[in-house]
């Protein structure tokens, strides 16, 4: 239902027009990490199982992971610094209710277990300043703030194992240090597999995935 | 059920409060006033507004962020938002978040009355309210905008830098307060089966 009008002949776009949900360094630092994590996937698999399968030499998979991880590291910067200096970092905020957090967060998970399958309205309306849901909102702090970072340090410590050595050493052994970053590893691909899933429910099937590239988010019956 | 239409201004400013209060309590309205976002938030936990008026400078929490909020917890509360610095981009702003109306200082017992009635009543049309400045807001000093411009800033980065921990936590929480969710949805299903018995 349209609710909005205008008071002293002010300009009032209508909540049918689409909405800018996602600005453009968001949507470069997207694409990028997908890219990034994918082909980091991708090597990872290659040095872990290396008599497994042989998709490129042992070699060139340690260049290309570390290459791709300083890359990525640097990304992770981009969207740092963007919402650190951009208004919609409210994005990101953390909701200091936690009775009304969990409630929300279980009604999300009341919607996508049977809501959506039977014509629900969605427990969270989107907004360019609090776009995510509940369960999208602590994932990805999840994944951004802690994921993310550990992984990084990880592999940074096991890419330059002599500079590191003191802080592997802290950290348990080089072994404590490999189990970490494989656990980030695993779950880092449990997140891209359900979040390339999520991405599909959308109005189309595509609506989401259009949304990335444009930044738009299509308007919704 | 309520017996009169409840109308929640939000303002840092009491006069503004103070004037709804004044123009609509003798026309049949219940006016709650709030002097902060965070405050009028409160209020909306507690009571159901027929419409929310908010303020869009205000320290801390500004009239975007409210309105966004209000928008999230209660889709279905007309929000008016007051602007009195002409920023058509903070209007811009506050449009996407689904807000019902503007209205700019400075406001008259007139305009209060009309905007408040379009709001109830019919929220697609265009109100014609008149401009005159008898119930004046006062404009804040340029240096004192920059301190709340500031201040809102650093409490946005440091909600920022909190959010890390503040997941953890929730994180670490999340199965037992899902295994308490499951527990208390069981027991009121079968309640509620038994009852039905």
């Amino acid at each position: 239902m349209t609710t909005l009008y205008a008071m002293n002949d002010h300009f009032e776009p209508d909540r049918q027009e689409k909405v800018y949900l996602h600005p453009l360094p968001v949507r470069i630092w997207h694409w990028l990490n997908a890219l990034g994590f994918l082909l980091l996937i991708l090597t990872g698999f290659q040095l872990r199982y290396v008599d497994l399968f042989s998709l490129m030499s042992f070699e060139t998979a340690v260049k290309l992971h570390n290459w791709v991880g300083f890359a990525v590291i640097a990304n992770w910067f981009l969207w740092f610094f963007y919402y650190v200096t951009s208004d919609r970092v409210t994005n990101y905020h953390p909701d200091l209710d936690a009775a009304s957090f969990f409630r929300r967060y279980f009604s999300q998970i009341s919607y996508y277990s049977s809501g959506i399958f039977t014509g629900a309205e969605r427990p969270h309306k989107v907004q360019p300043h609090d776009k995510f849901n509940a369960m999208q909102k602590l994932t990805y702090q999840f994944v951004m703030f802690i994921t993310a970072p550990v992984t990084f340090f990880t592999g940074l410590m096991m890419w330059d194992v002599k500079r590191f050595e003191g802080l592997i050493e802290l950290a348990g052994g080089i072994r404590v240090v490999n189990t970490i970053h494989v656990m980030m590893f695993i779950l880092f691909v449990f997140f891209i597999i359900i979040h390339a899933y999520m991405g599909v429910l959308g109005k189309k099937a595509s609506s989401h995935y259009k949304e990335m590239f444009t930044g738009y988010e299509e308007p919704h019956d | 059920m309520k017996s009169k239409p409840q109308v929640l201004v939000i303002d840092d400013d009491a006069v503004v409060g103070r004037s709804f209060d004044r123009v609509l309590s003798g026309k049949g309205y219940e006016v709650d006033t709030a002097l902060s976002g965070e405050e009028g938030l409160e209020d909306i936990e507690t009571t159901d507004y027929d419409v929310v008026f908010t303020d869009i400078k205000m320290p801390g929490m500004d009239g975007i962020e409210v309105a966004e909020r209000i928008k999230a917890k209660c889709p279905w509360t007309p929000v008016v938002v007051i602007t009195g610095y002409g920023t058509t981009e903070n209007e811009a702003k506050a449009s996407v978040l689904g807000v019902t109306g503007f209205v700019r200082k400075p406001l008259t017992p007139d305009m209060i009355e009309s905007i408040t009635l379009k709001a109830l009543e019919k929220p697609v049309e265009v109100a014609e309210a008149a401009n005159e400045p008898q119930v004046v807001a006062e404009e804040l000093p340029e240096q004192l905008h920059g301190w709340r411009k500031a201040g809102r800033i650093s409490k946005n980065i440091g909600l920022f830098f909190a959010a890390p921990f503040i997941a953890l936590g929730y994180v670490i929480a999340l199965p037992a307060v899902g295994f308490y969710m499951f527990a208390k949805f069981g027991y009121e299903a079968y309640q509620k089966k038994r009852a039905s018995n």
